[in-house]
C-alpha cells in the first residue's frame, strides 16, 4: 500500500474539544481513486476527520499532507488546497440567494477567473449530469432534498477538484430521495473520482468502497476492504455495530 | 432573554421605527391607510381652507424639507458605513478590533443623541472649523453607526454558519465568503432594521435644529417665533413628519418584499 501515491496522507492527528477527545491518534492513507467509507456511531469523530481532510476542523497535534500540501505548513496557502477538495454537507448548504446555477459558476468565476459564459455552460453540463438541467434557473428552497444535495454536488464538482469528501450527504433526506444521490455518488465513484464518504448507508459501502474504516470513540478500529469488513469483522466492537445497524 | 426572542433569531428587531405596513396583517394596513389619507387631507385642506396662516407655512417650509433630507441620507450613509465596521469587529476574532468596536457601542449607546450631539459639536468646533450642516451629520453618523453596528451584527450571525463553510470548502477566503455569500444574504435580514433606523434618524434629525442647522423644525421655530402662529406652524410640521415616515415604512416594505425573491417557492 505504501508504493502507490497517497493523496491524502493522515497521520497521527488528535483533535479535542475541551476536554473530549474527537480524535486520538488517528492516522490513514488514501491513494489517488481510491474511494474511502468511512462507518461508526455518532460521536465517532468520523465526520471531524473527514472536515480535518480542508482544514475546516484543526487539529492539535500530527500531520496531514494533501495532494503534497502540508495543510498546517505556513507556506501554503490553504485556500488553493481547498480548491481542489471538493466537500458535500449533510445540509447542503447551497447559497441561498443565488440561482442553482449561479451556485455553480460563483467558485469558478470569482476563484479560477473563468469567463462566465464559459463558467456557465460547464455548470449546465454537470446540472444535466446529476439529473437537474430544467432546474437552472430556480432557488434552492424551491428544490426538494435530493435535488438540493444533487446541486452541492454538482457545485462541488465545477470547481474540478481531486478529492471528493461527503459528509453524511444523504442523513438529512427523506428516504425516498436517498436513492437519487447516491446514483449520482455511484457514478462519480465510477469515473475514478477520488472520494471520502461518511455514511449509514451500507449498500453503498459494500457496492463502492476500497478501504471501509469503522472508528469508535475517535479512534479506527478497523479498516478493510468491505467483503471482509461485513463478512469477517476481527474487533467485537465492529461486530456489534454491524449487528445493530444491518 | 427570554424565550421567545431567542427562538427568532432570524428576524432582527428594533422597535424605534415606525411599523412597516405588512399586506398579510390587514389591522396595521388600514392603520397606515387611515393615517395616510388623514395627513393628506390635512396636509392639502388646511392651506386651502386656511390660507392664512397655512399657505405662508407651506411657502416657508420646503428648505427645512430639503435639509432634514440631506442631514438624513448624509448621516445614514455614513452611519452604514461606520455601522459595517463596527458589526464586523464585533464578529472579528482579532482582539484588537473586536474590543474596539464593542467600546465604542458601549459609549455611545450610554449617552443621549442630544447630549452628543452637543458634545461631538463643541468638541469638533474646539478643533477644526466645519461648517454646522458637517458637524450635526458627522455627530448624528457617530450615534447611529454604533446601533447600525449591532443591526449588522445580528444580521450577519443570523446567518447559517454553514453558508461560511460551504463557501470556505469551495476555495474562498474569509473577506470573500463576507463579500459574497454572507453579507447579500445579511442584507435581507439587515434591511427592515435598517429602514427603521433610517426613519428613526430622519425624526430625530429634528435635534440638529438646536446646533444652527436650519431643517424643517428650525425653520417652523423662525416662522411661529416671527408671526406667533405657534400651534399651526407645529402643526403642520408634525404633519410633514408624519407623512414623510409614513410614505418611507410603504416603500420599505415593498423594498422587502423585492429583496426576498428567492425564499419564495
Amino acid at each position: 500500500m505504501n508504493d502507490a501515491e497517497a493523496i491524502i496522507d493522515i497521520s497521527g492527528i488528535t483533535k479535542r474539544f475541551g476536554s473530549f477527545t474527537a480524535l486520538d491518534d488517528v492516522s490513514l492513507r488514501v491513494e489517488v481513486g481510491q474511494k474511502v467509507v468511512v462507518l461508526g456511531p455518532s460521536g465517532s469523530g468520523k465526520s471531524t476527520l473527514l472536515r480535518t481532510i480542508n482544514r475546516l476542523e484543526t487539529i492539535d497535534s500530527g500531520t496531514i499532507i494533501v495532494d503534497g500540501h502540508d495543510l498546517y505548513d505556513p507556506g501554503e496557502d490553504i485556500n488553493k488546497i481547498r480548491m481542489e477538495v471538493g466537500m458535500v454537507f449533510q445540509s447542503f448548504n447551497l447559497f441561498r440567494h443565488k440561482t442553482v446555477l449561479e451556485n455553480l459558476t460563483l467558485a469558478p468565476v470569482k476563484l479560477k477567473k473563468i469567463p462566465v459564459s464559459q463558467a456557465r455552460q460547464q455548470a449546465m453540463q454537470l446540472l444535466e449530469k446529476v439529473g437537474i438541467g430544467d432546474k437552472a434557473a430556480s432557488y434552492p428552497i424551491q428544490l426538494s432534498g435530493g435535488q438540493q444535495q444533487r446541486v452541492a454536488i454538482a457545485r462541488a464538482l465545477a470547481m474540478n477538484p481531486k478529492i471528493m469528501l461527503f459528509d453524511e450527504p444523504t442523513s438529512a433526506l427523506d428516504p425516498e430521495m436517498i436513492g437519487e444521490v447516491l446514483d449520482v455518488m455511484v457514478t462519480l465513484a465510477r469515473e475514478g473520482m477520488t472520494m471520502v464518504v461518511v455514511t449509514h448507508e451500507m449498500g453503498f459501502a459494500r457496492e463502492v468502497a476500497d478501504v471501509v474504516v469503522f472508528m469508535d470513540e475517535g479512534r479506527i478500529v478497523e479498516m478493510a476492504d468491505p467483503d471482509t469488513f461485513f463478512s469477517a469483522p476481527v474487533h467485537d466492537r465492529t461486530a456489534q455495530f454491524l449487528d445493530q445497524i444491518l | 432573554m427570554d424565550e421567545g426572542k431567542s427562538s427568532s433569531r432570524e428576524v432582527v428587531e428594533i422597535g424605534d421605527g415606525a411599523a412597516i405596513p405588512d399586506p398579510g396583517d390587514p389591522g396595521l394596513f388600514s392603520a397606515w391607510w387611515i393615517s395616510f389619507i388623514g395627513t393628506i387631507l390635512l396636509l392639502v385642506g388646511l392651506p386651502l381652507t386656511t390660507p392664512d396662516p397655512y399657505l405662508r407655512i407651506v411657502r416657508f417650509l420646503p428648505d427645512g424639507i430639503l435639509i432634514t433630507f440631506e442631514v438624513t441620507c448624509a448621516s445614514i450613509s455614513l452611519a452604514m458605513v461606520i455601522g459595517l465596521i463596527t458589526g464586523l469587529g464585533r464578529i472579528s476574532r482579532n482582539r484588537f478590533f473586536n474590543l474596539a468596536a464593542s467600546t465604542y457601542v458601549e459609549v455611545i449607546r450610554g449617552i443621549p443623541l442630544l447630549v452628543q450631539l452637543f458634545y461631538i459639536y463643541f468638541a469638533l468646533g474646539r478643533f477644526v472649523r466645519v461648517p454646522d450642516l458637517v458637524a450635526a451629520v458627522i455627530a448624528m453618523a457617530i450615534c447611529y453607526g454604533a446601533y447600525m453596528g449591532e443591526v449588522f451584527r445580528a444580521g450577519i450571525s443570523s446567518i447559517d454558519f454553514g453558508q461560511t463553510e460551504a463557501s470556505l470548502s469551495l476555495g474562498f477566503n474569509h473577506r470573500q465568503t463576507m463579500a459574497y455569500v454572507i453579507l447579500p444574504q445579511a442584507w435581507r435580514t439587515i434591511l427592515p432594521p435598517v429602514g427603521n433606523e433610517f426613519i428613526a434618524l430622519l425624526k430625530d434629525t429634528s435635534l440638529v435644529s438646536i446646533l444652527a442647522v436650519s431643517d424643517i423644525l428650525r425653520r417652523g421655530r423662525e416662522y411661529a417665533a416671527e408671526s406667533f402662529n405657534y400651534f399651526e406652524t407645529y402643526t403642520y410640521i408634525a404633519l410633514i413628519y408624519l407623512i414623510i415616515t409614513l410614505i418611507l415604512s410603504k416603500l420599505l416594505s415593498i423594498m422587502e418584499y423585492r429583496l426576498s425573491y428567492y425564499e419564495r417557492r
